[in-house]
């Protein structure tokens, strides 16, 4: 299933902590603002990725693929940020975001799990409607008046040095993907919600026998992993950037379905891949920002992918990665 | 699902489909019939609060100025549409095209070399053989880069200034890129200039404001306390961020940004303007008056009010600015060395 890990992975695992942690503090005591910085982006650029790999994550483990990440974000975003300039209010602003979010979800369920549509083709139905319908109801004079969400310190947490910084001074819906990640990993491992979930996904033959309603399942499970790509959009909108600005998901909502993967369909292997995805893009970024090379920026701009690519092969060397059986398969009761 | 349902969920998608549609090339005016006057934007948007929408508000000054001319525009999707969007407008019968941005050069020039009657305008397009009926409206993005790293030179108290910038495959933002970074260094020796350019390609760099903001906050964490955000949607999200940081300042780039981007109002001290308004409106009344000349025509380029700012800005700092200003004019500053 992937969640269990071979002992011999744990080690590695262990293993690669330490020599991140050491490489951390060398790093911190060469250069503190320049490491601190560099850290705070990753954790920053991981946020967005983290919740699109969620939101992915669970249509997977039931068995629905969703490749209308991209278009959630965007229209989430959109929804979040015309409410907020609307209202004023940042909070109803999120409400809003997750609400389209969750609306989307259930368009995706209603295409792919009601009408049985090709997964790929509804997911890609919500990428092009997104950029669409925010594009043409995009209204250039709407702005945040109040601002975006700005740093809570998390009281004396916030004063440690590095790790305060980078971990225990954020924004709020950043300290709330946080907790959702706990919450998943709970949920789908430890829950009959979860074990459920992953039947269906698995066996869904074998699943209806034993009682559980797949297509409803299902159903609930990618509105509801919508609600967390809405909370994505609402992120997006109103606490990384501060306005809208068309086609601003900028593939993000795809990279979120290589976080997943990479991150093998759990949470915190997606979050720990987002901050590998996170780290790349400000290490790059760092390195423009000290002329460390002197070539291109597009050619540094490649290192996550490459890395990536590097990663994904070793780890598909160290251990297996397999999709949940019944991926993409629409479910017809026998 | 009940088919009543089935119905309405099919006529949400052809909705949405539509809209799509709609969304993707939208048309600014009238279609019919007069004088027309088209503009073919880059791959940013009409309303990008950046060079896009500087083009288009000088286009439809222009056409305003222009006795029963109608503009319109079409935004380019992606950078393999320019030649079919720039053709929809010749048979469409547009008198003057205007084409905004270095990535469409080439194709307006081959849309010139085949349609002699048809006026160009190419912003941003270096000619390096004058057309008779092309002209491209180009600026010293360096003298204004110049200009505002002058300024912020004089105004950084940590000595160090960032740029988070659109990308380097587009001539304008490396002059602006080396004006500013010079511009610091003239007025404050002691300066360090940290820089950082979007490491996608043309269909992204300008279109990524959660990479601008993302970028801008490490610049912020490690020192910098002035930020020039130079490139479109991303330039944006990073004069955004800068916005939330008490105490630091940011300049905007193209069009007095103060108007654009109200959410910057906290850092915004100034913006360094190419008046591509002014320019495209102007060519558009000589190539209307029959006097545009094909090859290139330059633009003005100065630095914006500083709106809130006005009081941080001594007297001092703009007779700095005045020789600066000056020095760049009679050519004794070279803004790019």
């Amino acid at each position: 299933m992937g969640e269990v890990m071979k002992p011999q992975q744990r080690q590695l695992l262990y293993a690669g902590l330490a020599v991140m942690l050491v490489l951390i503090w060398i790093f911190y005591s060469a250069n503190g603002p320049q490491t601190t910085a560099v850290l705070a982006g990753t954790v920053r650029a991981a946020t967005l990725l983290a919740l699109g790999a969620m939101c992915g994550m669970i249509g997977e483990r039931s068995g629905v693929v969703n490749i209308g990440i991209e278009g959630q974000f965007l229209l989430s975003a959109f929804a979040a940020f015309t409410i907020a300039s609307m209202t004023g209010s940042l909070f109803m602003g999120t409400i809003a975001g997750i609400g389209m979010g969750l609306m989307m979800g259930w368009l995706l369920a209603a295409m792919a799990v009601g009408l049985k549509v090709d997964q790929i083709i509804a997911g890609t139905v919500l990428n092009i409607a997104a950029l669409g319908l925010t594009s043409f109801f995009y209204d250039r004079s709407r702005s945040l008046g109040m601002g975006k969400y700005t740093n809570i310190d998390l009281g004396p947490l916030a004063d440690i040095p590095l790790v305060g910084t980078v971990f225990f001074s954020r924004p709020p819906l950043t300290y709330l993907t946080m907790a959702l990640l706990v919450v998943v990993h709970i949920a789908l491992f430890r829950s009959v919600w979860g074990m459920r979930t992953r039947a269906i996904g698995e066996h869904p033959g074998a699943a209806d026998t034993v009682g559980i309603d797949v297509l409803k399942l299902r159903y609930l499970n990618v509105t509801l992993a919508g609600g967390l790509a809405g909370l994505g959009g609402s992120y997006l909108a109103l606490e990384a950037v501060g306005t809208f600005s068309r086609a601003m998901s900028g593939g993000r909502g795809f990279l979120a379905l290589a976080v997943m993967i990479f991150g093998r369909r759990t949470p915190f292997g997606a979050y720990a891949a987002a901050l590998f995805f996170g780290f790349t893009t400000a290490l790059q970024n760092q390195f423009q920002l000290n002329n460390t090379f002197d070539i291109p920026p597009q050619f540094v701009g490649m290192l996550p992918f490459v890395v990536t690519i590097v990663v994904v092969a070793l780890s598909g060397l160290v251990g297996s990665m397999r999709d949940p059986a019944a991926l993409g398969q629409n479910y017809e009761k026998g | 699902m009940a088919p009543m349902w089935r119905r309405l969920l099919a006529l949400l998608m052809v909705l949405g489909l539509v809209a799509a549609a709609c969304g993707s090339d939208s048309d600014g005016g009238e279609v019919s019939g007069g004088y027309k006057i088209g503009l073919v934007t880059d791959t940013g948007k009409v309303d990008d609060k950046s060079f896009n929408q500087s083009a288009w508000e000088g286009a439809q000054a222009g056409a305003g100025n222009v006795l029963g001319a109608t503009a319109s525009y079409i935004e380019t999707e992606e950078s393999k549409d320019y030649a079919n969007n720039i053709q929809l407008f010749v048979d469409d019968g547009a008198k003057i095209i205007v084409t905004v941005g270095f990535g469409l050069g080439e194709a307006t020039i081959e849309a010139a070399q085949a349609n002699p009657d048809v006026m160009f305008i190419g912003v941003d397009q270096w000619q390096n053989d004058a057309l008779p009926n092309l002209a491209g409206l180009m600026f010293p993005e360096a003298k204004a880069g110049f200009m505002a790293g002058a300024l912020a030179g004089m105004l950084t108290e940590t000595n160090i200034v960032g740029a988070v910038l659109g990308t380097d495959l587009v001539p304008p933002v490396v002059f602006f890129k080396e004006g500013w970074e010079n511009g610091a260094r003239y007025t404050n020796p002691n300066v360090e200039t940290i820089s950082t350019y979007h490491p996608g390609g043309l269909d992204v760099a300008f279109g990524d404001p959660e990479w601008g903001a993302t970028t801008a906050r490490q610049a912020l964490d490690q020192g910098a306390d002035i930020i020039f955000g130079a490139g479109g949607a991303t330039g944006n999200g990073a004069l955004i961020e800068v916005a939330g940081e008490a105490g630091a300042l940011c300049v905007g780039v193209d069009s007095d940004q103060w108007f654009t981007v109200p959410e910057a109002h906290p850092c915004l001290v100034t913006s360094a303007m190419k008046l591509i308004d002014v320019g495209v409106a102007e060519l558009i009344a000589q190539a209307n008056a029959g006097t545009m000349e094909g090859g290139n025509y330059f633009g003005e380029v100065g630095l914006a009010p500083h709106h809130d700012f006005d009081s941080m800005v001594t007297s001092e700092m703009r007779d700095m600015l005045a020789e600066v200003m000056a020095g760049l004019d009679d050519g004794s500053i070279n803004p790019m060395p």
